[in-house]
Formats: structure tokens, sequence, C-alpha cells
């Protein structure tokens, strides 16, 4: 008798062996199902692609497909700038694919139709949770690299008004407070994405940061970066010089600007930071903040300024809040008026659908029950068409 | 004696025979046995014995007496109900002839019956005030009543007529007095379209009055309880309804330092929202300082209007996607996107 179980169960444990339940990103099988798969080809069945990957094409007919970022533009693009679970995502599929959208197609038209001898142009994307916001600045920013801009990306103002380890009083204004660390994150990044303007830009003044150290006029930027770098004491004040340099030279007209700042309403919020002596720190005593307040002023030109109000990461402000003004208060409201609101909404049907075969595709939906037609029903009820729940939910199918 | 030996006998019998209804066998007996004891001692006489255990019928009690037919029964479908219940009464089963249930029923029945229900009794009941009793109180008030004046026969009349309301309540209570402390509480109520003020009048008198003016409504409504007597505090509502009319009329020289934060709408004029648009727009006209010539001449120009409107309806009806909608459309076309 024990024999004859051994024998029924055997069978079932190598069946068992074949079939892991799949969880979480970047394990096992849709990494090796990805890899025998040859690299995106445009087939005939594959209508959620688009094999059109330069963001200066994209129009209408390309609404709600999926185009691919080459690898080498996604590293020196986006070092900092994609959410995290879109990164985990791009690990795990082996590609970057972002989806054409109305909000992002209607950026990129205005940039292309603004007048860059005019003071520059805000536009600020807002919407729900979850909606797309972050990407489709991603999206419009691939655009202006590839039309060789300047990109000074900010991927989340809400890090710079919490969780900060080290306040060093400014050794510029006493009554400002810097961040040495991410001062010094940012300044390396930036320097990733800006590598052959680094060399191009020259400084018009001289600097001093100390009684040793100093930078002349007419030297290239990129030593000006180096500076912040390595001397991390420093480097809250080598980005506010940065940055003023970038703005007096952008007007020259020698290139064109983009400043996107992701989670904007966090420069006129209020922070979690405390001083020394436990006295809370107001979001304008911090050098940072200053420096990117004057930055996202339109007193410049030769570039645009491109924003998003997001409730993620905010402090102080209820879950359920999404419109511009609740967001951005009324101080943050004047300050960036006149701008251009774009809105972001969640997946129209023909987007949902695309999206879902895009994760078939992938093989992301795994359960047998999620590729059937009452699985897509299911899903589409289950997270109301809103991409990052979709994304969510799909994980675990 | 007897009854041990019985019990001896009818134990064996038991043993022998049945199962069932042993011990129903023995109670009786023992009963029999008891009963056979006591009626042998007394015979007419009324006597309360009672037996010890068991048992629980006691002796000699006075026997109930029957209940007759209750009146529902003698009463005609066209009966005047208004002299069975002339006034508040509690609930009696016997003279309501409706077949009411109440409570809570038992497992698989139904609520018990309205005989002998004492929840019936314990609520509040209305069947001293049936229409018909209406009737007849209303007959009995027309006497001491006047004629409602002819020419008043539409709402928008009397609010036209009397704009003021005033609500006051009587208490008639049975009691050891026929006051009622609450009697003396006085309403005033009065639209605020039937006063004649201008928009500065207006806007201090909501300040004055705070939360007493209900914007759904366009009514401001007073209410006096602080004097003992309903006349003082009708005399009292009058005086705050004029006294806070003409101050509202008033202005004070301290309401020069009206702030930006003090204004109940927003105001475009002089706002930082002008500022910038004048700045952005002199900053694409190439222009450093301008003179106020070409600041007057910039803010007739449509576009401005356009944004003008566009962002006080944004800030005075908050964030919609029209309003947002409108704003973007002036902002492009200030921009000729």
């Amino acid at each position: 008798m024990a024999l004859h179980r051994l024998n029924c169960l055997l069978p079932f444990r190598c069946t068992l062996r074949q079939t892991r339940p799949f969880h979480g990103s970047g394990c096992g099988h849709p990494l090796r199902a990805a890899n025998q798969a040859a690299a995106p080809i445009e087939s005939v069945r594959d209508v959620f692609r688009t094999s059109e990957g330069d963001p200066a094409c994209h129009s209408e007919q390309h609404l709600g497909r999926f185009y691919t970022l080459q690898p080498a533009e996604l590293r020196s693009l986006f070092p900092h700038g994609l959410p995290p679970r879109y990164q985990q995502q791009i690990k795990t599929f082996n590609e970057a694919c972002l989806m054409v959208r109305e909000p992002a197609l209607d950026l990129i038209g205005c940039l292309k139709r603004a007048d860059y001898t005019q003071p520059s142009l805000r536009y600020l994307l807002y919407g729900p949770k979850g909606s797309g916001k972050t990407l489709s600045l991603c999206h419009a920013l691939h655009y202006c690299s590839s039309q060789g801009w300047l990109i000074v990306h900010i991927p989340d103002a809400h890090q710079w008004v919490k969780n900060c380890r080290e306040l060093l009083s400014s050794s510029f204004n006493p009554s400002r407070l810097d961040q040495p660390i991410q001062a010094a994150q940012w300044l390396r990044n930036f320097r990733v994405t800006n590598e052959p303007f680094l060399s191009q830009i020259k400084t018009t003044e001289r600097y001093v940061w100390s009684k040793r150290e100093s930078t002349d006029a007419q030297r290239p930027l990129g030593e000006l970066v180096e500076q912040g770098v390595l001397r991390v004491k420093s480097s809250s004040d080598v980005v506010g010089a940065v940055l003023k340099e970038l703005r007096v030279q952008s007007k020259a007209g020698a290139f064109r600007m983009a400043v996107a700042v992701d989670g904007v309403n966090a420069l006129w919020g209020r922070t979690t930071l405390r001083r020394t002596n436990k006295s809370p720190v107001a979001a304008e005593e911090l050098t940072l903040v200053h420096n990117l307040r004057k930055m996202v002023k339109n007193d410049w030109h030769g570039g645009a300024i491109i924003t998003t109000v997001t409730q993620t990461g905010s402090l102080y402000t209820p879950s359920s809040a999404y419109l511009p003004q609740e967001l951005l208060g009324k101080e943050g409201f004047d300050a960036l008026d006149p701008f251009i609101p774009v809105p972001v909404s969640v997946y129209s049907e023909k987007e949902f659908e695309s999206c879902y075969q895009y994760y078939s595709n992938r093989r992301w939906i795994q359960h047998p029950h999620g590729r059937a037609e009452e699985g897509k029903r299911e899903l589409d009820f289950l997270c109301g068409k809103n991409p990052s729940l979709m994304e969510k939910l799909c994980g675990f199918l | 004696m007897a009854a041990s030996t019985m019990c001896t006998v009818v134990s064996s019998l038991s043993r022998n025979n049945c199962h069932v209804g042993v011990i129903q066998m023995l109670n009786p007996i023992y009963r029999g046995a008891a009963y056979s004891s006591a009626l042998s001692l007394n015979n007419g006489v009324q006597n309360k014995v009672s037996l010890r255990g068991g048992g629980q019928r006691t002796l000699g009690r006075r026997p109930k007496r029957e209940s007759g037919e209750p009146r529902t029964e003698k009463m005609s479908v066209d009966q005047d109900w208004t002299s069975v219940y002339p006034t508040a009464a509690p609930f009696r089963h016997s003279a309501v002839p409706l077949p009411v249930r109440m409570g809570y029923p038992v497992k698989r029945g139904v609520p018990p019956e309205k005989k002998g229900n004492l929840e019936l009794i314990k609520i509040p009941n209305f069947l001293h005030l049936t229409p018909a009793a209406i009737k007849k109180h209303c007959a009995a008030l027309k006497e001491f009543c006047t004629q409602w004046p002819g020419a008043l026969d539409s709402h928008a009349k009397c609010e036209e007529h009397f704009p003021i309301r005033v609500k006051t309540t009587e208490y008639v209570s049975a009691g050891l007095s026929v006051r009622n402390p609450k009697a003396r509480v006085v309403t005033l109520s009065v639209k605020l379209s039937s006063l004649n003020l201008d928009d500065h009048a207006r806007k201090k008198l909501l300040k004055l009055v705070g939360e007493r003016y209900s914007k759904n409504t366009d009514t401001l409504t007073f209410t006096a309880d602080r004097c003992p007597l309903r006349k003082q505090n009708y005399d009292y509502a009058m005086y705050l309804l004029t006294v806070v009319y003409h101050e509202s009329w008033k202005t004070e020289a301290w309401e020069q330092q009206k702030t930006v934060a003090d204004m109940e709408e927003y105001h475009w004029e002089n706002s930082p929202s002008q500022k910038n648009v004048l700045d952005t727009l002199l900053r694409m006209k190439g222009q450093g300082e301008a003179s106020a010539a070409d600041r007057e001449e910039l803010l007739k120009s449509s576009a401005i209007q356009d944004y003008r409107d566009s962002i006080t309806r944004l800030k005075n009806e908050g964030d919609n996607e029209s309003t947002l909608q409108q704003y973007r459309e002036s902002v492009k076309k200030l921009f000729n996107l």
C-alpha cells in the first residue's frame, strides 16, 4: 500500500515543480520568456505597439500604443526620473515601453508650437492618483532630449522637504539651511543626463566656495558640477550657482532648457524638517527650494517649465486632493500663475485594451482566468481603468 | 404507611411491565394519596393546605371571576369614536376594536395579541386625535378666530407685505402651574432680498450676523430667549434687526484696513495674478519698465479680459473641469498657442 501511494504522489510532485506560482517582479519565468522571445518584433498582431521611437513624430494615430525607449537613451536621460515601480517593470520585461497618451501629445504639441523668444511657458500636469502624470512628464522630457535640449529634472521635489538627515546652516545666507546629500545626489544625476553640455557652457562669473576653493569665470560648467559632487558641504550652493548660470545663458539663446519638476506643490507646502533646536523649518528657508522657486519663475526665456502636482509623497494634504489649487495652495498658485493646466485622466477603453494586451503579450498575466474575456472585464472593474492600480493588480494574477 | 406500601407495589409492577410512564404513574398516586388524606379531613371547610415538594396547586383559592364580553363586541361601525377616546388615555384593549398585535414573536409564532399586552399600553397613542376629533376641536376654536384677510391669497403677497416672520410657541399642559419657561422664546426671520442693502452694507451685515444667515434660503434668523417675558424677547429681536441694518449702512474708519484675507470673493484688480500677467506680457514685448498708459492699454485687450474672467471664476468657484478648461483656453490665447 505504501508503494502505491508513493507512485501516486510522484507525478504530482513533477507537475508542481514545473508550474511554480508567479510572484513579484524579476524572477524566474517572465525573464526567461522574454529572453526566449526575440526583441519586440512589429508583427501584424501587435496592434498595441508602434515602431515609432521618436517622440517628435508621435501623433494621433499612435494614441494608445506603446513605443520602446532605447536602453542607451534610458540610462542617460532617466538616471533618477522614472517611478520605482516602472523601473522594476523595465527590469522584468527587459524593455522600457511607454504608452502614447493624450496629455503627453498635447504637451509635446504645445512645446513644438511655442515661441522661445518669449518668457518660458509653464505647464502643470494634474490628475487623480496613479493616472500617469510622471510618465507623461517623462515622455515630454524624452521629446525635449531628442530635440537636443538641456534637461533639468527634479524627480520628486517632495524628497527635498522631508526625511533629511543632515541640515547644515548655509554659509552663503545664515538664515537658510543646506541639504548636502540631496544636492550632491542631484548633481551627480544632472551630470549623467547632460554630459555634452557640461563642456560647452562656460561660467560667467567667479564663485568663491571657501578660502582655498573657487571657480573662475569662463570655466566649463562641468568643473562647477565636479566641485559640488566632490565637496559635498558646498553642494547646495553649487546647485544654486548652476541653476543661475543656466537661466542666464539660456536667455542668450545658445541652447534650450527644459525644467521638469515632479511634485512642484512641495515647494510651497510645509516641511517635516526641524532645526537642532526643534523649531520647524519653512520651505523657503531651504536653499534648494529657494533656488528651485527662482527657476520655476518665468523671468527667463528659451525653454519650458513642465511640472506636476502630486498628492503621493506630499505632506499634510488629504489623500483625495488632486486638483491644482487644492495641492498648490494660494501661494503656490499665485507663484505659478499663468500656467497651462494639462489634465491627465485614467485609461480610456482603447488605452485599457492596449495595456491589457501588452501585459498579456509580456506574459505578465499568469492566471488562466485573467487571459479570458471575463477576466479582462473583472480586471477592468477592479482597477477602474487606473493605470497604477491595473499594474499592481496584474502582478498578482 | 399506606402510601409507602402502595409505592412498593407500584414499583414492582413497573419493573415487570412498563418502561414508559413510570414517573408519571408515580405522581398521580402520590397526589391521590395526598388528596385522599386531605379530603377525608376537610369536606366543606375552606382550608389552605399546600403539599410539600411536587405539587403546585394551592387549595381553597378564591375562584377566578369570569370576565365579561369586551366592549368591542358591542361597538357599531358608525359609532362616535370621539366619545370613546375624548382625551389622551392609555390603550385599553377592550375598548379598541382593532386586531392589533405587538411585540417580538416566539419561535415560529406571531407577535402577541393585544389582550394583556404591556407593550401597547407603554407606548403613546393618538387615538384621541382622529380626524373627526380634530374637526370638532377646530369647530370649537372657530368662534375665537377672525377671518383671514381676503387680499392675501398667495404666498408671494404675504412675503411682500409681511417680510418679517415672528414665531412664538404656546405650551398647554395640566399640572401644578400653567406657566412654561419655553414659551418666552421668540424667533424672527426675514429675507435679505426684502431689505434695502447695497454691496458694502450686505457684506458688512453678513459679517456682523455670521451663523444666523442661511445662504440656501437667503434668510436671516434671530432667536431671542434671554429675557423672561415673550414681549421683552420680541422687542429685543426687533431691536437687533434695526441695529444690524443701520450699522451695516455705516462705514467706519477702521474698515479701510480690510485685507485680502478678509475679502469674501476674489478681486482681480491689484492681485498678484494681475501683476504676474502684466509682467509676463511686458517681458514678452521686450520692455523693462512700462508707463501707466501702456499698462492700461494692455489691460483693455480682450485676451487679458478673458484671462481675468477665467481667473476670477477659478478662484471663486474652485477647481472643476469647466473652470480649468476655461483657464487653459485663456492662457493659450494669451501666449498665442
